[in-house]
């Protein structure tokens, strides 16, 4: 493997389901890519990923491609061959696509991801990381080679701050630097009556940054296929920049105090 | 009065043992007991048995089963045996048996076997229902848990939840049950289980007496300690248990969705309309299971969500699916999130909701549907 400088990778996971990954994913790595930095997004969410959904792109190779080329020749590979790009004004980045066909996702393998990953980290400033919502074995891989893993979360009703708890618990039992793991919280479009301070002290940590509730800003920016950064006039948007800017240390860090103490008995009580 | 028994075994030691518990069990009469099965058929009838336990270990009881039955039309006929075997307790729950048991028993076994099998005897022609979805936040486990429920009450049979989403199951948050035991343990002990003690791993859900659940894990690093075969045989007799038997799982293709959906008489794929790419996700997905032949009969489709929630929409998603659509569910998030917060179901509480009124017209589909051998 080459020697030198190797970029960062970012880790958007979370325990539950349309929270918000993908929209996220993109528009970090839109922001990054308007801030000049060389960035790569890559799809992990193999079977039923939606950036180039999202993009609206068509790609002609995907990373079940890179997947068949590192495994025969692991010496020769470079991802860059197998990347498409998107570009929207000032906005360009590379995507590593997930695979059109759903044998192909379902027969990758771990080491081969983690050999794409690496080969992408020599050649990308970024590589921001799209997955699916579960401990798979790809999904540990991901953890284990992130700078930063963007643990994200929705308030929403018990099942899911429930899943929150456990995915939260079990990242931390990990044995990963607090520093590493940053919580960020998804308003979405939450009609929710659970308050926000009491699923912080349940658990035990302030979420790291807030995204406002923007459901409008949020669904055009899908339907368009143009990251919300791009329009620079919405609060979603402007949080979005703010996260970004934190992760690049532009912004001025303010450590907030581990929570604890009581939940409020009602919401409680699911987790004794 | 007493249960009056009469025990067919073969092995002397074995009817000993087996004597003495059955002597020892409150509201049980030992009444005759016999190593062949030919003697109790000629000389049973004069004690008047309640309960037959036939040792089917000796292969040609098996075949005599047909005619305990014929002989003893008041008495309820128990199988027992060395070893649990579905393929063989399906033959003898066919050939007339109420039920299976497991030797040596307990007097505890003992009782609950004949509680269980005593009114209505094994499951036969049980159903179980696969629910698979792409991706996650489908409202699956919404659906599975208010159509369980709907299964219980309109059909009065025996329905077992399995929560097999091995790593973010919900289903005890949705019943709000403090499971003793989980899927981890059901499938570690199953070599060793019957179905009268695999039933005890399924909590009861309260005030619903036909309904239990079998709770996903506690922690997700426990979903690696389920091995596939040893869940495929514990739904198997999960189906000797339960006339329906729903099957929740993670979202996506792996191990346990794939094995779930190849055991099932049937598999439903799940998606919620939210505005994204989810009918491009189940296009891509029903091309998967189009590889079985009988896929048309074998795979349904249910979108929750929809909105309008009406006939000419669902008309709409299917041409778009290019599949037919098996129920459409209306967006009821307020009372389902409501009901799920207190471990309540929508069917339940609201029983004339447009999503009571869809998951019921579902529960009907279901019922009518042809049962398998187990």
């Amino acid at each position: 493997m080459e020697e030198g400088r190797r970029g960062s990778i970012i880790d958007v996971f979370s325990t539950a389901s349309a929270v918000g990954k993908t929209l996220i994913g993109i528009n970090m790595a839109a922001e990054l890519s308007s801030q000049g930095y060389d960035v790569c997004l890559a799809d992990v969410d193999l079977q039923f990923g939606d950036i180039c959904n999202y993009l609206h792109l068509m790609p002609e190779r995907t990373i079940a491609d890179a997947a068949r080329a590192v495994k025969e020749a692991p010496e020769s590979f470079d991802a860059r061959e197998f990347l498409d790009v998107y570009r929207c004004d000032d906005i360009s980045f590379s995507v590593l696509a997930a695979p059109i066909r759903l044998d192909e996702a379902y027969n990758i393998e771990a080491t081969s991801v983690q050999n794409i990953l690496q080969n992408l980290q020599f050649n990308f400033d970024f590589v921001v990381v799209d997955t699916t919502s579960a401990f798979s074995e790809i999904n540990l891989m991901v953890m284990d080679m992130s700078t930063i893993i963007t643990f994200l979360g929705i308030v929403d009703f018990i099942p899911t701050i429930k899943n929150m708890k456990i995915g939260c618990d079990t990242i931390r039992g990990l044995g990963y630097e607090d520093s590493k793991i940053r919580l960020v919280l998804n308003r979405s479009n939450s009609q929710t009556k659970i308050e926000l301070g009491d699923v912080e002290k349940l658990l035990g940590d302030h979420f790291y940054h807030v995204l406002p509730n923007d459901f409008e800003a949020a669904r055009d920016s899908i339907m368009t296929g143009v990251p919300l950064v791009h329009t620079r006039n919405t609060a979603l948007a402007g949080a979005m920049r703010e996260l970004v800017a934190r992760y690049t240390n532009q912004a001025v860090e303010q450590v907030p105090e581990k929570r604890g103490g009581g939940v409020s008995s009602w919401l409680g009580r699911f987790f004794n | 009065m007493d249960y009056q028994v009469i025990l067919i075994e073969n092995n002397r030691v074995m009817l000993e043992r087996l004597s003495t518990v059955i002597q020892r069990t409150k509201g049980f009469s030992l009444v005759a007991r016999y190593q062949r099965a030919g003697d109790a058929l000629g000389q049973g009838a004069v004690f008047k048995p309640h309960i037959i336990l036939l040792d089917i270990d000796v292969g040609e009881n098996r075949g005599l089963i047909h005619e305990f039955a014929e002989a003893f039309q008041n008495a309820a006929i128990l199988c027992i045996s060395n070893h649990w075997d579905s393929d063989g307790a399906s033959e003898v729950v066919k050939a007339g048996a109420k039920g299976y048991l497991i030797k040596p028993f307990s007097s505890e076994e003992l009782v609950d076997a004949v509680g269980t099998f005593g009114k209505s005897g094994m499951a036969f022609g049980s159903k179980s229902l696969a629910f698979f979805s792409p991706k996650g936040k489908s409202g699956k486990t919404t659906l599975i848990a208010n159509l369980a429920l709907s299964l219980a009450q309109k059909s009065g049979e025996p329905v077992g939840i399995i929560d097999a989403d091995l790593q973010f199951g919900d289903m005890a948050v949705f019943f709000n049950l403090t499971p003793k035991s989980t899927i981890v343990e059901a499938t570690r002990d199953i070599k060793f289980l019957s179905p009268i003690t695999l039933n005890s791993y399924f909590v009861p859900v309260p005030e619903m007496e036909n309904l239990r659940v079998l709770c996903g894990t506690r922690k997700p690093e426990y979903a690696e300690l389920v091995n596939i075969q040893s869940f495929e045989e514990m739904v198997r007799m999960a189906l000797s248990l339960y006339r329906y038997v729903l099957i929740d799982l993670p979202p996506g293709f792996n191990p346990i969705s794939v094995a779930a959906a190849e055991l099932a008489t049937k598999t439903y794929m799940i998606a919620m309309m939210s505005g994204g790419f989810e009918l491009v996700h189940m296009r891509r997905a029903i091309e998967i299971f189009k590889a079985w032949p009988d896929f048309k009969t074998r795979l349904g489709t249910i979108l929750t969500r929809v909105s309008p929630c009406n006939s000419a929409e669902r008309k709409r998603l299917e041409s778009i699916l290019e599949y037919p659509i098996s129920a459409i569910l209306p967006n009821e998030y307020i009372l389902v999130s409501a009901a799920a917060n207190k471990g309540r179901m929508a069917v339940d509480i609201q029983p004339n909701t447009e999503l009571s009124i869809n998951i019921n017209k579902l529960s009907d589909d279901i019922i009518g549907l042809q049962g398998m051998r187990w």
